[in-house]
């Protein structure tokens, strides 16, 4: 077996398409790290400094009272942007990188209501006129070049050796066939890889010796992982190849073939599906959303509307200023957690459809492990709810432990007045979990795994039965 | 001879398994595309139709002249379907304001989708022609005389009395005819379902500017199977040919549009072009401020109060609305009573003489921040969008794209002309307004004497422009698809009749 895999590598090494691929793939990889190293830089110093100015202002309101705290909330809080934006674009540019935990609503001059989280839309860019931004990251390298190449070292491999003859002289030889199918398939793997690896490791050195960007002992371990499912990917598409091979008998066919299904599955499925499935799905207005809130608001001006403009500084006064100010921020951020999560449903119910085409499959893992696209956006929709949680008891604990205050959240008179240090309120820390990553992508890792044995295993039918 | 030729290489085609299965996945694709793309044409046209309704609604809301909200709005393109352009993605309402001139960056979008849905890429049928169509040509070209040289046909043909031009032209013209049938026939089943949608109403124009697409279909076609046939005839063996056509391929059609704008990669516009642009434009409104606050100050009424002194409730607001990301700067002021006590209404005079005095300033500085504002955008915006555009031109995709967008009418000059349009609504609107010298009336700020009566108003209405003029601009790229078939051609056929066989 591995004389034949040794043999396919010599084949290989001197033809035409390993020059080609070499050098494709290699420019491809140099673009994406010269294009990361520009705007990597410029992506993180913008994030610092929005961070730094809305910690500046929670420390001011800090420094203020806790009343402020409570009543201006967190500020913005920000998305970080991923060290292997490289990897994955995903969206990026048109998901939005904050979530705003602030915006107390003011119903009239000195009656303002508490924070609450708010989610913004993603950002259509509509000043932009010129072509559609596209991106060379890894996902589109792996996912419609390296596709591509692995179809075009194997699209010959059996019907070309049919065509030439030497495929009879080989099985006459004591060898059997499936041996001659995975040396066939090792050596296509490992001659597609190695221009692949050349140019991952091109790449990452770029990449890795700049100090403008810093991958840490997890970014690495993300890396390698990414690096193990697009030889998985390649595998699929090398098993594909291989299957149709071995069924057809003239070369041109099998490329015909395969580049029709290729176009089909790797070009239009993950589009043409989504836009099916969101075709499909019902449109969402936002008319009834307003009718909610206005709703609300009324129920809430009824209950507690008298005590509002009253001035008087009793416990009853404050305890229903107190509630109708909480219970409306509650509200309204509730309402704006389900119209999101009507969205959010819509997205990824479109998501679920493209898992038919492999390249998208391939998209969703690499996002996942670069920590970009869509799932990550939604993972720090999380890190904010926990995090707005995580403030809310904290307010109410510092509260508590006056035993002075009166205890009632959200207006002046009835929180504590004793200073509070800025260092003691929780920051936001935007964070990605490993863990929870892969778990959430096992089965879609698993779904790649599978396809590829399907087309490996027909392959290896369609081989031992097929007359030469 | 050359009719014998082209018979027998049409025959051959015609009878392979590449024709069929190039015509079966054209068809599938684009069938299924143009349903997806019909209904979200549909769901466009009923949110316009909304869109239209609700803006009149709300602007028969205001009962007196100051603080109206005109919005107009930009009917989806039907033949966004071909090529979705810049159709969907720029706005598509905009306000119609006397104080500003609207332009492009001032519009918003209406609409009730899921913006999130936009992660995903969204296809046009231009976009299935590019990929496919050009991978079949490719396909159906590499082989034309390499295979035949293999075969060894080719001298066998060339001993007979043939002229080299000839066996060119008879393949040429065959597998043009060959590749015509995918496009044809999927463009028919696209115009069947198109004609049977209720929504759609094609002109007489419309199909005028299919045809053009139609026609620079055929000519981007035809320049990938010449690619091809060069590609074949350098390479003498179908298998090399093969391979090199299929990286060619790649290169064109995936690598380099992608590749060639990550490279350039599309910087912000400097923030000091900006800011100076923005301060030029705030130090003429700042002109207009002075103007205003000495008229306050000179008039018989104490204060710089624009309520002279009127005792009645309502809501007035002046503040200039700057708009950095815009690049716009203007005036708001609003004033808006309810009813007069009668104490007051000898003051009425002297809020008419303010208004009669700052409106037709206002326009006249709107008019001086546009020539402003007008060469400014162009820098920031729309000429980085040329370099880009011109950039993606070195490929064929890019020619084709540009061409078919220009004969959609998505392209940026499609969209333009809606603004264009609004503009000159807007000087209908500023107009009419002259013409019953609602300035200087009390209805300009109270509803007093009576709610306005805004049917007299004239109503916008927006026509694409003539096909003639979609030509005109799909012209150049068209043009270059021809000179870029001529070219290759004239080099296969020098190189032909040049080579040994």
């Amino acid at each position: 077996m591995w004389h034949i895999t040794k043999r396919e590598i010599y084949d290989n090494l001197n033809s035409l398409r390993f020059a080609l691929t070499t050098v494709l793939l290699l420019s491809l990889m140099l673009t994406n790290a010269v294009r990361h190293l520009r705007e990597h830089p410029k992506r993180m110093q913008k994030y610092n400094e929005a961070v730094t100015k809305s910690l500046d202002g929670l420390a001011s309101h800090a420094a203020d009272s806790l009343y402020m705290l409570a009543q201006q909330g967190p500020g913005k809080l920000y998305k970080k942007p991923s060290s292997l934006y490289f990897c994955a674009e995903g969206g990026e540019p048109l998901l939005p990188d904050t979530i705003e935990g602030g915006s107390p609503f003011g119903y009239a001059e000195h009656l303002r209501g508490v924070w609450k989280l708010k989610y913004p839309d993603a950002n259509i860019n509509m000043k932009r006129v010129g072509p559609d931004v596209t991106k060379v990251d890894w996902a589109f390298i792996i996912g419609y070049v390296l596709s591509l190449i692995a179809l075009l070292f194997t699209f010959d491999a059996f019907s070309g050796e049919r065509e030439r003859g030497t495929l009879r002289l080989m099985l006459a030889n004591s060898v059997p066939r499936h041996t001659v199918l995975i040396g066939k398939f090792l050596g296509a793997l490992i001659s597609v890889s190695i221009p692949f690896t050349l140019a991952v490791l091109v790449n990452l050195l770029l990449i890795s010796t700049s100090s403008a960007v810093h991958l840490n002992t997890e970014a690495w371990g993300r890396l390698g992982i990414i690096f193990f499912i697009a030889l998985l990917y390649t595998c699929l598409f090398l098993a594909l190849g291989l299957l149709i091979s071995t069924r057809v008998q003239r070369s041109a066919v099998s490329l015909v073939i395969l580049l029709l299904v290729w176009v089909t599955f790797v070009v239009f499925m993950p589009s043409t599906l989504a836009s099916i499935a969101s075709e499909f799905s019902p449109s969402l207005s936002s008319e009834p959303f307003w009718k909610r809130r206005n709703q609300i608001q009324e129920e809430l001006w009824d209950k507690y509307g008298r005590w509002l403009w009253s001035n008087e500084v009793n416990e009853e006064t404050l305890t229903a200023k107190s509630k109708f100010f909480t219970k409306d921020a509650e509200a309204e951020e509730r309402l704006n957690q389900e119209r999101l999560t009507e969205k959010v449903a819509q997205v990824q119910y479109a998501r679920a459809v493209t898992r038919f085409s492999p390249a998208a499959l391939l998209q969703h893992l690499l996002e996942s492990f670069a920590g970009t696209g869509f799932e990550r956006h939604l993972q720090f929709g999380e890190n904010t709810q926990r995090y707005a949680h995580q403030f809310r008891e904290f307010v109410a604990d510092t509260d508590r432990s006056d035993p002075e205050s009166l205890h009632i959240l959200g207006v002046r008179e009835g929180m504590t007045k004793k200073k509070i240090l800025p260092e003691a309120v929780p920051k936001f820390e935007d964070t990605l979990d490993f863990n929870k990553d892969f778990n959430a992508r096992a089965m879609e890792l698993l779904l790649l795994v599978l396809f590829v044995m399907v087309l490996l295993s027909g392959a290896y039918l369609a081989f031992v039965r097929v007359e030469v | 001879m050359l009719l014998t030729l082209i018979r027998r290489e049409l025959l051959d085609n015609l009878m392979t398994f590449r024709f069929a299965a190039a015509v079966f996945i054209t068809l599938l694709l684009v069938v299924a595309n143009t349903v997806v793309l019909l209904k979200d044409y549909e769901r466009r046209l009923a949110d316009y139709n909304t869109a239209l309704k609700t803006h009149q609604d709300k602007l028969e809301e205001y009962k007196a002249y100051s603080g109206y909200e005109l919005n107009i709005d930009r009917p989806p393109n039907p033949l966004s379907i071909f090529n979705t352009g810049f159709d969907k993605q720029l706005g598509n309402q905009v306000q119609v304001y006397h104080a500003f001139v609207p332009t492009l960056w001032d519009a918003q979008k209406h609409g009730s989708d899921n913006p999130f849905l936009n992660i995903f890429t969204a296809i046009d049928i231009i976009f299935i022609f590019e990929v496919i169509l050009s991978l079949i040509a490719l396909l159906f070209a590499y082989d034309a005389l390499a295979g035949e040289r293999e075969r060894g046909t080719l001298r066998l043909v060339l001993a007979q009395q043939v002229r080299r031009g000839h066996i060119l032209l008879a393949k040429y013209i065959s597998s043009m005819i060959c590749l015509l049938m995918p496009l044809l026939v999927s463009l028919l089943l696209v115009m069947i379902l198109l004609t049977s949608s209720r929504s759609v109403s094609l002109s007489p124009d419309d199909f005028l500017r299919i045809g053009g697409i139609v026609l620079t279909s055929l000519a981007y076609l035809s320049v990938f199977y010449l690619i091809g046939m060069l590609i074949s005839e350098v390479s003498r063996r179908t298998s090399t040919a093969l391979m090199l056509s299929m990286f060619v391929w790649g290169f064109l059609v995936l690598v380099y549009p992608n590749m060639i704008l990550a490279v350039t990669s599309p910087s912000s516009p400097p923030r000091s072009q900006i800011d100076s642009a923005m301060n030029q434009m705030e130090q003429v409104w700042t002109e207009l401020d002075r103007e205003r606050k000495n008229f306050l100050v000179n008039d018989p009424v104490p204060g710089e109060s624009i309520w002279f002194g009127i005792g009645a409730s309502g809501r007035s607001s002046e503040y200039l609305i700057q708009r950095t990301s815009k690049l716009n700067v203007y005036l708001k002021n609003i004033l808006n009573i309810g009813k007069v006590n009668e104490r007051s209404e000898s003051q009425i005079p002297h809020a008419q003489n303010y208004f009669r005095f700052v409106e037709p300033r206002i326009i006249g500085t709107a008019e001086k921040t546009w020539l402003l504002r007008k060469p400014r955008l162009e820098d920031i915006f729309v000429r980085p969008a040329g370099i880009d555009k011109t950039l993606l031109k070195l490929s064929p995709i890019g020619i084709y794209d540009s061409a078919t967008q220009a004969w959609a009418g998505t392209d940026l000059n499609g969209i333009r002309d809606f603004f264009d349009a609004a503009r000159q609504y807007r000087q209908i609107v500023i107009n009419y307004f002259y013409d019953k010298e609602v300035f200087g009336e009390q209805q300009w700020f109270s509803a007093n004497p009576g709610a306005v009566d805004w049917s007299t108003l004239p109503q916008f209405s927006f026509k694409r422009s003539d096909s003639s003029i979609n030509m005109k601009r799909a012209l150049p790229d068209v043009c270059l698809l021809l000179i870029i078939n001529v070219i290759l051609f004239m080099a296969i056929f020098l190189i032909f009749i040049r080579s040994e066989v």
